[in-house]
């Protein structure tokens, strides 16, 4: 198998963010407004389909820990041009970890061929050593039996600084799904399991490291001025979904 | 919500297609309903997208057409929802919306949507869409599960020929007619149909249990289901008949065990019924989930067939009322391996087996008999053990009383927060259990 490098997004250092719910219009005119000073993201195109496969151990060690003090996320990231009803459905995905605490982050990630995935769930493969020590928190977590748990389906627009100093996210249609636990001798791709909630508006995200520059800052003011409220991330919303924790307000069935 | 029957133009001898339009102006409906009348379609219409999501889960369309500005929600978020729910993902959706941005075609596409029409519709390129539509849907879908039909055993089985050369025809006739009686035209489902190579078989003929042998042109030897047409073609065609009955009779066989596993539950006011219960429920779950129909009737039956075991097991711990004393319990909870030892014997009942010997295991190993943990548990397992805790929860017992749907699934979810139950499941039985009947009719 061939050796594993950081990708090229991952973090340098710890960077400030930021999520806020706000409406369609708020959404629009702060995407608007981004555009006008940062360039859209090659990734994150609009109408591309994020997936992101998050792992949690079976006593949910993880949740609870990024409801505390704070854990390492695991997640599997895959993008698709329409929606996949399987996750490790692309040829390649992202192993990403993630340390998220309440208003900074930091993230490391690595592109696999989503033939090797099994190994990694397995522990067969470790994570690289990291200066960070994020893999050594990672592999412990595996060694704990974490498996994907839960899954987040959306369409993302991106817009981010050259030198990756800012950058805003807007994410529409965001979904929860369950993923039934996946034993170890299930194939892949594994199908998605039904839907636990869906956010009925927009998720912005603002992430920065330093100082926001003016035009954002005042930006920043005007979303948190006119937001619906603020959100933990994707995962905490989607395990508090899971394992009713949360009132499921927002699914319409 | 309003359902109305177009089905007296349809074509004789089709079902009607079933299509349910989502749109919340009355006139734009109305005019909908009465083209798709005037075609020969069943139609029904929702006025919301919680109308319309209810109408799809409970009918199963061929069709839905959906606007995308609605009162509730957005057409998208429906159509997300359909298309995330194992049992409505492969009903096609065709959006039908006065947006008609590239962007918003997009969107409606990329949600999975099969078409974007614009409003306002021309009636024939409408129709001729959702020809289009259905025809693809038609090709892709696999064929529903169906239990097969019962057909009385004769003395001779029953052999339809369906040769399209008359003297092929007629040297088979001859070749079978000592051992096996020649089907009529229009006889409706035989024991086996002799065809020729590559040939399409009449649907009228077949039912679960047909066995098809097909005649090759040359002299080439018999092979699983293909036989020249000399001497050897009897032997074969009743080499298959006879494999088809011995699957037929394993089938009765586990019907027989079924109504064995009914009556043991009959002696117990509290349980009568309770496997017919779970069996439905976890099929339902299934389906949620995805599964395919073989791996749903492996469920079906392994969550009839669960506690076969309690056979072996003395009624008066089995149907005990009050409190189990330890060495009871531990004897209960021999149930899976007792039952696993009947039914091993049966060998086509194998794809069960896991579900009777591990419908009591927990994901963080606390369960019985074996103490599995999550990775090795199979997840036809996992759903019957969901099923069986929450058709549990629903009825009176000596030492509780029933409590409603939804707050058996609280209950499964603090068992879910333990690590006891898969959460995925406990996700699916929760969406299936919001389109019960019993739920609709309150």
């Amino acid at each position: 198998m061939a050796e594993v490098t950081l990708d090229t997004s991952s973090d340098v250092d710890r960077r400030k963010e930021h999520r806020f719910l706000v409406s369609e219009a708020v959404a629009r005119l702060a995407l608007r407004t981004a555009g006008s000073y940062l360039s859209l993201d090659r990734e994150d195109r609009p109408y591309q389909w994020s997936t992101t496969t998050y792992l949690d151990t079976p006593d949910w060690r993880i949740f609870r820990g990024c409801e505390g003090s704070g854990a390492v996320q695991l997640r599997i990231r895959e993008y698709h041009r329409t929606r996949p009803n399987e996750i490790l459905a692309a040829d390649s995905v992202f192993l990403e970890m993630k340390d998220d605490s309440a208003h900074t982050s930091f993230k490391e990630r690595y592109s696999v061929p989503t033939l090797d995935v099994p190994a990694y769930l397995k522990g067969q493969r470790k994570f690289p050593d990291d200066p960070a020590g994020l893999s050594g928190r990672a592999n412990e977590m595996i060694d704990r039996a974490a498996r994907p748990i839960v899954v987040t389906q959306y369409n993302r627009i991106a817009y981010s600084a050259p030198d990756l100093s800012v950058r805003i996210t807007a994410d529409h249609n965001l979904m929860y799904l369950a993923i039934p636990w996946i034993s170890h001798d299930d194939p892949m791709p594994r199908r998605l399991g039904p839907v636990i909630a869906r956010e009925p508006a927009v998720v912005i995200e603002v992430k920065w490291h330093e100082e926001l520059p003016h035009w954002a800052d005042e930006l920043y003011s005007y979303i948190r001025g006119h937001m619906v409220n603020e959100r933990p991330s994707k995962f905490v919303v989607a395990m508090r979904h899971l394992l009713g924790e949360e009132q499921k307000d927002d699914v319409g069935d | 919500m309003s359902v109305t029957d177009g089905t007296q133009s349809a074509s004789p001898g089709r079902p009607p297609t079933n299509v349910v339009v989502v749109e919340d102006d009355p006139a734009s409906a109305d005019v909908l309903q009465r083209r798709l009348q005037a075609n020969g379609m069943r139609v029904s219409v929702g006025r919301d997208g919680a109308e319309g999501l209810a109408l799809v889960r409970q009918i199963v369309p061929d069709l839905v057409l959906l606007d995308v500005m609605l009162p509730d929600t957005d057409g998208y978020d429906v159509c997300l929802r359909i298309k995330s729910d194992g049992g409505t993902a492969h009903i096609p959706v065709i959006f039908l919306s006065a947006r008609g941005e590239v962007v918003d075609k997009v969107r409606g596409l990329s949600c999975g949507a099969a078409d974007y029409i614009t409003k306002p519709w021309n009636a024939a390129e409408l129709l001729a869409r959702i020809d289009a539509v259905l025809a693809q849907s038609r090709n892709a879908r696999a064929p529903r599960l169906e239990r097969p039909v019962t057909r009385p055993t004769r003395g001779r089985p029953l052999v339809a020929i369906a040769l399209a050369d008359e003297q092929r025809r007629a040297k088979a006739e001859g070749l079978l007619t000592a051992d096996f009686e020649i089907a009529n035209e229009g006889s409706g489902p035989v024991d086996i149909v002799l065809a020729d190579p590559n040939a399409v078989i009449d649907p009228a003929l077949t039912d679960g249990s047909t066995a098809v042998l097909v005649v090759s042109l040359g002299e080439a030897p018999s092979s699983g289901d293909a036989a020249p047409l000399n001497a050897d073609l009897a032997r074969v065609a009743k080499l298959l008949v006879r494999e088809q009955r011995v699957e037929r009779d394993m089938n009765a066989a586990a019907d027989a065990l079924i109504a064995v596993a009914t009556a043991l539950e009959s002696h117990d006011r509290f349980m009568m019924g309770h496997s017919e219960r779970v069996a439905s429920r976890a099929v339902r779950i299934a389906q949620v989930l995805g599964l395919d129909s073989s791996a749903v009737d492996t469920v079906r039956l392994g969550a009839l067939l669960r506690d076969i075991g309690n056979a072996k097991l003395p009624p008066s711990i089995v149907h005990k009322a009050g409190e189990l004393r330890p060495n009871e319990r531990e004897a209960l909870e021999r149930h899976p391996v007792l039952g696993e030892e009947i039914l091993k014997t049966v060998s086509p009942l194998a794809p069960i087996l896991p579900i009777v010997r591990w419908h009591h295991e927990r994901l963080d190993g606390t369960g019985y008999p074996d103490g599995l943990a999550a990775d090795r548990i199979p997840l036809e397992v996992r759903i019957v053990s969901v099923a069986d805790r929450f058709e549990a929860l629903l009825v009176d017992r000596p030492d509780r009383a029933a409590v409603s749907e939804a707050e058996a699934v609280r209950i499964l979810q603090t068992s879910v927060s333990k690590g006891e139950l898969d959460p995925a499941v406990v996700v699916a039985l929760a969406a299936g259990a919001r389109t019960t009947p019993t739920q609709e009719g309150n």
